[in-house]
């Protein structure tokens, strides 16, 4: 037995790693007498070996998404769309068992060294229990990891990979027709292409940030200063107006919302109707009806529904301030503005920026304020091609150009790059977690 | 020292009507939403301009519940927030604890992906969530729509409760496993007590989000009868038909529980937002 004669000075290690190496748990089972991990690592290579051809099959599919094939019956022709996630589902599981792979000859590895350490082989008993043990994080993680993998990962890499096809309406939607891969070419139709789309594409970025601007800082200083003027007036009935103003905060986005679309409707909105019965207008306004009106009332509802949030924050922060500051200003005499100007509000501002950022992004996904409001309209001049409305936000696009338009390449487009402009502020705020600070991750 | 009683007295006065007309404007659609939810009439046009004036109805609301569904769709709605609830609670609490009390090979990348992905907004793979719920049979199902929001949600409640769970001591646990206690049960009995905090948040989170959720229940619910709130909602105030008082009627019942918990949890909230602002 080869086993029997391995040296416990560290000398066999080579020999170990290539037996491992060659084929998952070899080593396991020929030096380690590790059976249990052994058997389990070949019976997962063997299994992968087994399903290669399948795998290698759809990898193939993946990068020639299928031949147009007119003389077949639609429902017999090959799915360029699923040919796509399959792939990317194979990709995925040749990753996963590539990790196993390294793992195994790593546990071949620490298993040689702990038998050169204590000069013999664990007990039957020994060696189960520790794999039962070390199986636990494995049984525990494996939800998470494949729930993600699935419903995340893969989706994510799919609409990546779907900014670089032509997968989109009138000709080129499966399985009546195939997709195939086009480079950069949706990129560079909407960076300056197209006319239409790229002018639409550059008026609706631009709104997206304005309008991410915009609703972040009114609502924030909104909040701020309520928040604030709360505080500082010392009304008795101050928690009565606290609960009022939490009320928007409280009603769901969709509700709200909808109501508001309702109440400024241009012809029987009650907005309208309420001020021309006053006699303050004599012709109705149209609040949503004309682009840059409708850009400006999106920012105001907005405020409406969201500066609940920043009082509920702001007073959170100043209530946690520490009393000493304060006793301190007021022993050296400085007034109540003063102490507000210098103290309270420079804290408060330090301690709520990083919910600005997020804040921030939250806005420039924020699907709910726009669709429900305005639908993204009223119409402008590049409508007709692109479907993007005045108010549109680039999420309400890409909802519009998958669900209506069925332009799926160039909805991908744009996500890659809300992507590309929201990742730089998520390692901002990752770098600033507590546990990537003190290196524990 | 009159002189400075005054200012002040002035300054409430200023500030108290900056309040007032604030209160205005943001009471005014909530009040109208009620007086729309008890008003004959159907569409917002036909509604009175004053709040309550055109008289008193419960018309709405009974036929809320019997020419429309209603009640299929607060079920619904129902059964998906509450399996998203629970097991968005489990799957993430027993990761985070693997995650805070193993070391392993792959710890590392793993928590660091996690953080990356939840930047991603999950709308953005909505195609390919659509392709493969329709190829695991998922589509136009309660479940599939539960999975999606169980797995969208799981990279940052996963950091989330790792993040509570370590703060917790270690010596708990440790003790408990001297004692022989396997790592299972040393989750159920130690662990997930201890995290309660957290896990009640967590749970009342996951439990709210699908209530009004739209663009996934619109993709992946196609029946009448498995329609949820949001959708049911939606579709009284479209742009072909307007019937804004049975709307309001179902906003309400949808709201008002949810307003309820706002204002009893007010201050709970304020400080909670305070101590998790300072300690980031």
């Amino acid at each position: 037995m080869a086993s029997t004669l391995l040296p416990h000075d560290g000398s066999a290690e080579k020999k170990v790693r290539i037996a491992a190496t060659a084929f998952m748990g070899l080593a396991h089972i020929i030096y380690l007498r590790d059976h249990v991990k052994g058997f389990l690592f070949a019976f997962i290579e063997t299994l992968f070996l087994l399903c290669s051809p399948l795998v290698l099959g759809k990898i193939r599919d993946l990068i020639t998404l299928g031949e147009p094939q007119p003389d077949l019956p639609i429902k017999m022709r090959g799915n360029s769309m699923f040919m796509l996630i399959d792939g990317i589902l194979m990709l995925a599981v040749v990753a996963v068992f590539v990790i196993i792979y390294v793992i195994s000859v790593r546990s071949a590895r620490a298993g040689y060294r702990e038998y050169c350490r204590k000069k013999r082989f664990p007990q039957k008993g020994e060696s189960l229990n520790a794999t039962l043990g070390k199986a636990f994080p494995v049984v525990g993680i494996a939800p998470s990891f494949i729930l993600i993998l699935v419903f995340v990962v893969v989706p994510l890499l799919f609409s990546m990979s779907v900014a670089f096809t032509n997968y989109s309406a009138p000709d080129h939607i499966p399985p009546n027709k195939t997709v195939d891969w086009v480079g950069l070419d949706n990129f560079q139709a909407l960076l300056g292409g197209e006319a239409s789309w790229s002018t639409g594409f550059a008026r609706v970025a631009a709104w997206t940030l304005i309008w991410a601007f915009s609703a972040t800082v009114t609502c924030y200083f909104g909040g701020l200063i309520v928040a604030v003027l709360l505080k500082e007036s010392n009304l008795k009935i101050a928690p009565v107006f606290r609960v009022i103003f939490i009320l928007p905060y409280a009603v769901p986005a969709v509700v709200s919302m909808l109501v508001w679309r309702n109440l400024l409707n241009g012809t029987f909105g009650t907005v309208n109707r309420t001020l021309m019965a006053l006699g303050l207008i004599e012709n109705p306004i149209p609040w949503l009806g004309h682009p840059a009106l409708a850009q400006f009332t999106c920012i105001l509802v907005n405020l409406w529904a969201g500066f609940g949030y920043f009082m509920l924050l702001s007073m959170g922060t100043m209530t946690a301030v520490s009393q000493d500051i304060f006793e301190a200003a007021k022993i050296d005499g400085a007034s109540r503005f003063q102490v507000l100007k210098s103290i309270t509000l420079p804290l408060v501002m330090y301690q709520t920026m990083p919910l600005i950022i997020m804040s921030f992004t939250h806005n420039i996904n924020n699907f709910g304020a726009i669709f429900f409001l305005t639908g993204g309209n009223p119409t402008v001049a590049d409508s007709t091609t692109t479907s993007a409305g005045g108010t549109d936000i680039l999420v309400t696009w890409i909802y519009k150009l998958t669900i209506t338009l069925l332009k799926y390449n160039y909805a991908s487009v744009i996500a890659v790059m809300i992507f590309m402009v929201l990742a730089p502020f998520a390692i901002f705020n990752f770098r600033r977690t507590r546990a990537f600070r003190e290196g524990e991750l | 020292m009159k002189k400075r009683y005054q200012q002040n007295l002035v300054i409430k006065a200023v500030v108290t009507t900056i309040f007032c007309a604030i209160s205005f404007v943001v009471l005014y659609p909530l009040v109208y939403v009620v007086s729309a939810a008890f008003s004959p009439g159907v569409g917002i046009a036909s509604v009175n301009i004053i709040p309550f004036a055109d008289g008193f109805t419960i018309e709405h609301f009974v036929k809320l519940f019997t020419e429309s569904d209603y009640g299929k769709w607060f079920r619904n709605t129902l059964v998906i927030a509450l399996s998203t609830s629970v097991i968005t609670v489990f799957v993430a609490s027993l990761g985070a604890y693997v995650f805070s009390r193993f070391r392993f090979v792959i710890k590392k990348p793993m928590l660091m992906s996690y953080l990356i992905l939840q930047i991603f907004p999950s709308f953005v793979g909505m195609v390919a969530i659509y392709v493969i719920l329709l190829r695991i049979k998922g589509l136009d199902t309660l479940w599939g729509l539960v999975l999606v929001y169980v797995a969208g949600n799981i990279p940052y409640n996963t950091w989330l409760v790792k993040n509570y769970m370590d703060t917790v001591s270690k010596s708990l646990d440790e003790a408990a496993r001297i004692d022989g206690a396997s790592h299972f049960r040393i989750y159920t009995t130690i662990i997930l007590p201890v995290a309660r905090p957290i896990i009640t948040f967590l749970a009342i989170v996951s439990f709210t989000a699908p209530w009004m959720d739209y663009i996934f229940p619109k993709m992946v619910l196609r029946s009448v009868d498995k329609q949820t709130l949001a959708l049911g909602l939606f579709s009284f105030v479209t742009d072909k038909k307007n019937e804004f008082t049975t709307f309001a009627a179902g906003s309400l019942l949808v709201a008002i529980p949810f307003i309820i918990f706002f204002i009893v949890t007010q201050r709970t909230m304020i400080t909670s937002f305070g101590t998790s602002a300072v300690k980031e």
